[in-house]
This record gives structure tokens, sequence and C-alpha cells, in this order.
């Protein structure tokens, strides 16, 4: 009996160090906290969400997992919180239960990523990756022809998650661009599924088979800087550039590895987090507004003079 | 002679406990159920303590079905002292290999009979994989850790070669897989599912002698063999009802997530793993029961809503978890000194 209250006593314990009061609760259900994108993420949304004094902000972190995503979503739903925000691990899985939530009379972002029904939310609120991608295929373009005089070169394409919108759009962007020049040639495809180690194991392999590289395109800032860990460790990393989208501020973002020559450009991909706290809010507190459906939070692209400027430590 | 008496009143105070393990199990849950009441935030409008609603408790029932199929199947094998690393990857394969026949196996009418086919041969599929791994165990007479470690990463593999690592999002549009995901991600027919099997599998292994055998040779491996015990038919049948079972899971799955994603499943065998542990099954084979696991599953599945009504990070939530098996089995341990 000793032994059953202990344990009873133990999980009680923990368990109210966390307690909510009567405020209007919003919360944030999180793809995966462990991508630094998303770690930023949650970062300005706690400090966004704490200027509400009435406001209780909770962050659920699925772990890249779309079964977990769904059931923490559906818990959230008897909770009836004030406002759900939901970065979807992927379009399909998450489509139905944001549905669910939506039904059962909560306001839905939908942010940066949308889901496979677009009925299943009341806003998107996000920047638009086919256009960033455009941005990078314009770069690529540019610094090949001012390289060889005429646009030709070799570039290695480096993926995260398939399947995920973002994904597809940065590659369909860049490769929309550069398809117009058909000597520049793609000599290196891989997934390294958003992830910094991937990129370099990837990166590694494609360098022992390919001579002769010219730029590097990762998909996010984490892979590209992968990618160029993966030359440096092989003496190759002045004899390619590295490119990545996402462009965070702060230690360890592609602003601070722009800044120091790691990346030659980062395109600023935004949290998106001031737009939906501004959305947000209204439709919490003002039942007459109606939100619509899609919000872009514009991109921009950042070279070293531009990094050095903007650069925060934090 | 006070030896003797001594291991006398250790045999006797051992069986009494084990017919009351049950009992004991239960009342682990029970309390930690009672926890979750206290520590449940009430509802905004009704104040009703949330997580009796009716709707909190069906989703947990939902949201553990899917570790409590897996965990039948790992009991067994667990019973028979081996342990299986297989069921995440293999949970994978089954959903990406029942959502690609969906997608491209064309149909001109019967989508119920195509569907109960493909749903066969997913569920034939995992039960030859698992038989296969359960032949080489006993023929072989390698470790089952290593032979479904191998398993774990040969099946991830293979179910990222069958979609080339993408996903195959099903059930969108108006067409048989929509009617797939219509007919298996319905709440009721996800936890019917779940208790239905798990009833089977509680007269299976606590009232045949299949059941008999399993425990048997998880008990005494050397003894069971002398005494002409089908062994090899007895371990080849188990890690192939594993692969059934986790077949099932895989196609509710696919349904409850309109998708078949390689990827999927990742970790999912140390759920299960923890579940049977929780549940009172010893590791090395021999002592276990089905009651149990169930009970084990649903001491992780209350403990897990309990923290998620209460907004707690998931990472603190991990670390209590870990404390509570430790404890849980700490709690079941047969109460004797040497």
């Amino acid at each position: 009996m000793k032994k059953i209250l202990t344990t009873i006593v133990l999980i009680a314990a923990v368990v109210a160090l966390a307690s909510a009061g009567d405020k209007k609760l919003v919360i944030f259900s999180q793809c995966n906290n462990g991508e630094p994108y998303r770690a930023a993420q949650n970062a300005s949304f706690k400090a966004l969400w704490a200027q509400d004094k009435d406001v209780t902000f909770q962050i659920l972190d699925a772990q890249q997992d779309n079964s977990r995503q769904i059931s923490q979503i559906e818990t959230a739903i008897r909770l009836k919180p004030s406002l759900l925000i939901v970065a979807p691990n992927e379009r399909g899985p998450l489509s139905e239960v944001m549905g669910k939530a939506k039904a059962a009379g909560i306001p839905v972002i939908s942010l940066e990523r949308d889901i496979e029904n677009a009925d299943n939310y009341d806003t998107w609120i996000m920047s638009d990756n086919y256009a960033i991608g455009k941005l990078v295929g314009q770069y690529i373009v540019d610094y090949l022809t001012k390289k060889y005089g005429e646009p030709k070169g070799t570039i290695v394409d480096l993926h995260g998650l398939l399947g995920v919108e973002g994904e597809t759009k940065r590659e369909n962007g860049a490769f929309d661009v550069i398809k117009a020049y058909p000597k520049i040639v793609k000599v290196g495809d891989a997934v390294a599924n958003w992830m910094q180690s991937n990129a370099r194991d990837r990166m590694t392999e494609i360098l022992r088979t390919q001579p002769q590289i010219d730029i590097v395109y990762g998909h996010n800032d984490p892979m590209a800087v992968g990618a160029y860990l993966a030359a440096k460790a092989l003496g190759r990393e002045k004899k390619m550039i590295f490119i990545g989208v996402d462009g965070l501020n702060g230690v360890g973002g592609g602003i601070e590895q722009t800044k120091d020559g790691i990346l030659a450009a980062t395109f600023v991909y935004p949290p998106c987090t001031d737009k939906a706290y501004e959305i947000g809010e209204k439709m919490m507190n003002d039942k007459s507004f109606v939100p619509e459906k899609q919000y872009n939070v514009e991109s921009m692209m950042v070279l070293p003079d531009l990094a050095k400027k903007i650069y925060k430590a934090k | 002679m006070f030896t003797e008496s001594l291991e006398k009143g250790r045999k006797v105070l051992s069986n009494s406990l084990t017919t009351v393990a049950g009992l004991r199990q239960l009342a682990g849950l029970a309390l930690i159920f009672i926890a979750a009441i206290i520590l449940s935030p009430r509802d905004r409008d009704t104040m009703e303590v949330i997580f009796l609603s009716q709707a909190n408790l069906t989703d947990i029932v939902r949201q553990v079905s899917e570790n409590g199929i897996i965990a039948i199947g790992m009991t067994f094998v667990i019973l028979t002292g081996g342990i299986d690393l297989s069921v995440g990857s293999m949970l994978a394969l089954a959903s990406t290999f029942a959502a690609k026949l969906l997608m491209q196996w064309p149909t001109d009418g019967d989508w119920t009979t195509h569907i109960v086919i493909i749903i066969a041969l997913t569920l034939l599929m995992t039960m030859s994989l698992g038989a296969m791994m359960g032949f080489a165990i006993s023929k072989l007479k390698v470790q089952p850790f290593i032979i479904t470690l191998a398993g774990m990463i040969g099946l991830r593999g293979f179910a990222r070669f069958l979609t080339d690592n993408a996903n195959i999002d099903i059930g969108f549009g108006k067409d048989i897989t929509a009617s797939f995901c219509g007919m298996f991600s319905e709440k009721a027919v996800v936890m019917l599912t779940f208790i239905i099997l798990a009833l089977i599998f509680y007269i299976i292994l606590s009232r045949t002698v299949f059941g008999l055998q399993v425990r048997s040779i998880g008990d005494n491996p050397t003894a069971a063999r002398y005494a002409g015990l089908p062994v090899h038919r007895t371990l080849v049948l188990t890690y192939a009802l594993s692969g059934l079972l986790v077949g099932i899971a895989g196609v509710i799955h696919a349904a409850q997530n309109h998708q078949g994603n390689p990827n999927d499943g990742v970790s999912y065998e140390l759920d299960a793993i923890a579940a049977v542990v929780i549940g009172g099954t010893n590791m090395a084979g021999g002592k276990g029961t089905i009651f149990g696991t169930i009970v084990g599953v649903f001491i992780l599945g209350v403990i897990t809503n309990m923290f998620r009504l209460k907004g707690i990070d998931i990472n603190v939530e991990m670390m209590c978890k870990a404390v509570i098996i430790v404890f849980a089995v700490w709690l079941q341990m047969p109460r004797v000194r040497k």
C-alpha cells in the first residue's frame, strides 16, 4: 500500500506543477519541436502570447508523428480552447482531425502548411514556398551566368521530407526557373528529411562521385550547412557555394551562417507567427471578424552584406 | 531445516501473489484513473470533469487501440522468451502496402469485395513475414532479438522501397480509398476491433493447448522440448500471430491517418513492450496474461491523456512515463527476498 501511495503522490506532484486557471486557452499544435525553424516559431509565439495576460498558451509537440498529432488535437478539442493553431505535420493525415476541431466551434488556424481539405480550417497563414523557390532558381541562374559568362554549371539538390507542401514547392519553384537553361545540370539529388546530420551523410556520398559541383541547394538552412560540413571534411568547401532556405535570425540560424560566409545566401521563410498572433487575437476577441481564407507573409533574399546588417544574436 | 521451511514459505507467498496479480494490476490502473479524475480540468461551460466525459474516454480507447493490438501479439512473443522488434516497421509496411494496393489496383464495381481482398493480402503478407522470422528463430537458433532487429531494418527498407520513399495519401476523393477510410477510421470500429481481438486472444492464451504451449516454452524451453511439445511449430505460429496482429493494426493505421507512410511506426515496438511489462509479463518468458497487457496499455493511455489534458510538455511526459514504468514493474514484483 505504501508503494502505491508513493507512486500516486509522485504522479500528482508532477502533474500539479503545471495547472491552468480560468484564462482563455490558446493551443498550438506544433508538428516537430526538433527543427530549428520550429523552435524559432515556438519562441516567437511564447513571447507574443505572453503579452495577453488573460491567455494561457500551450504548445503540443507531435515530434514528427502524424498519429501523435492527431491524438493531441483530439484531446485538445475536449478542452474547448478559444483558439487552435496547427502546424500540420502532413497535409493528408491532419485534415480530418482539424475539421473536427472546426466543427466543434473552435477557430482553427493552419500555420505555414495547409491541409488536404481547405474547409477544415478558418484561415491559412503561410509564406509562399513556390515564390521562394523561384527566388532561389533566379539566384542560381544569375550566379552561374556571372561565374561562367553564360548560364551553365552543376548543382546538388537536397530535399526535405517528401510529400510536404514546402518541400514540393521549394523544389518546383526553383526548377521551373532553372529548366529554361539546359546547360545547368543537376548532378546530385538526395532526400535528407530537413536534418543537418542526414544532409552531411548524403552530401558525402555525392562528393565521392561528383568531382565538379558549383552550387548546393538545401531546401532548408540546416541541410545546406550539413552539406557544407561534408565538403569541408573533404577540403572542398571553397570550390562550391551553399544556399539554403529559412533564414532564421539568432545564434546558429541561417542569417548568422550567411554573415559568416558558410552560406552564400539564405532565403527567409518567415515563421508567420506575428501574423498568426494578430489574426488569432482578432478571431478570439471579435466575434464579427471573419478572417480571409489565406494570408501570405512575404519572403526575402539575404546575402552576406544584408546578413551582417540584420543579424541579431537574440 | 530452516532453509527448507523458508523455501516452502516463499512458494506459498509467490503462488498466492500470482493469483492476485491481476487484481493488483487493476488496482494500479484504478489509482491512475482516480489521479486523472482529480487532476482533470473542468469543462468551461458545463463544469463537467473533462477526463470522465464519454468523448474523452472513448478517445483514450481509440488512441491506445493500435498499440493495444500490437501488444497482444507482443505478449505471446515475450511469453515464449522472445521479443519482436520488427513491429514498428511491419506496421509501416502493412499500411503502405494496403494504401498502395487501394490506390493502384484498378477496380470496377464491387468495392467491398475489393477492400476485403486487399486487407486479406496485407494480413497474409505480414503473417508470412512473421512466420519467416519465427522459422529463423526456431531453426537457425539465432536469438529473437537479432532476427527481429534484422526484420526491423529490412521491413523498413521494403516499405520505403515500395513507395520510393513517398507517402500515399488515401481517402480524399469519392473513390474506393474513401470508402476504406470511412469504414476503418470510424471510432467505434477501431475500438471494437481492439476489444474483440483482446477477448479472442485472452481465451486463446488462457484456455487453449496452444496458449499452454506458448507459456511452457518460455517457462522452460528444454523441459518443453523433452516433454515432446511442438516447440518449432509453436514458435513459428507465435511470430506469425504477432505479424497478423501488427497487420491489423497497420490497416487501421492507414485508414485513421488517411495515408500509407513508410516512415510511420517508429519506436512502436517500445510502446508495445512497455505495455506488456507494465502488465506484469515476465521478460524472460513463461508468466504473463493478456488481461495484464490490456491493463498495461490502458495505464499508459490514461497517463498520456492526463498529461495532455493538463497541457504538460511532452518531454516531461516521457520522463514521467519512464519513472512510472519502473514503478509499475516494481509494484508487481513478487515481494520475496532471497
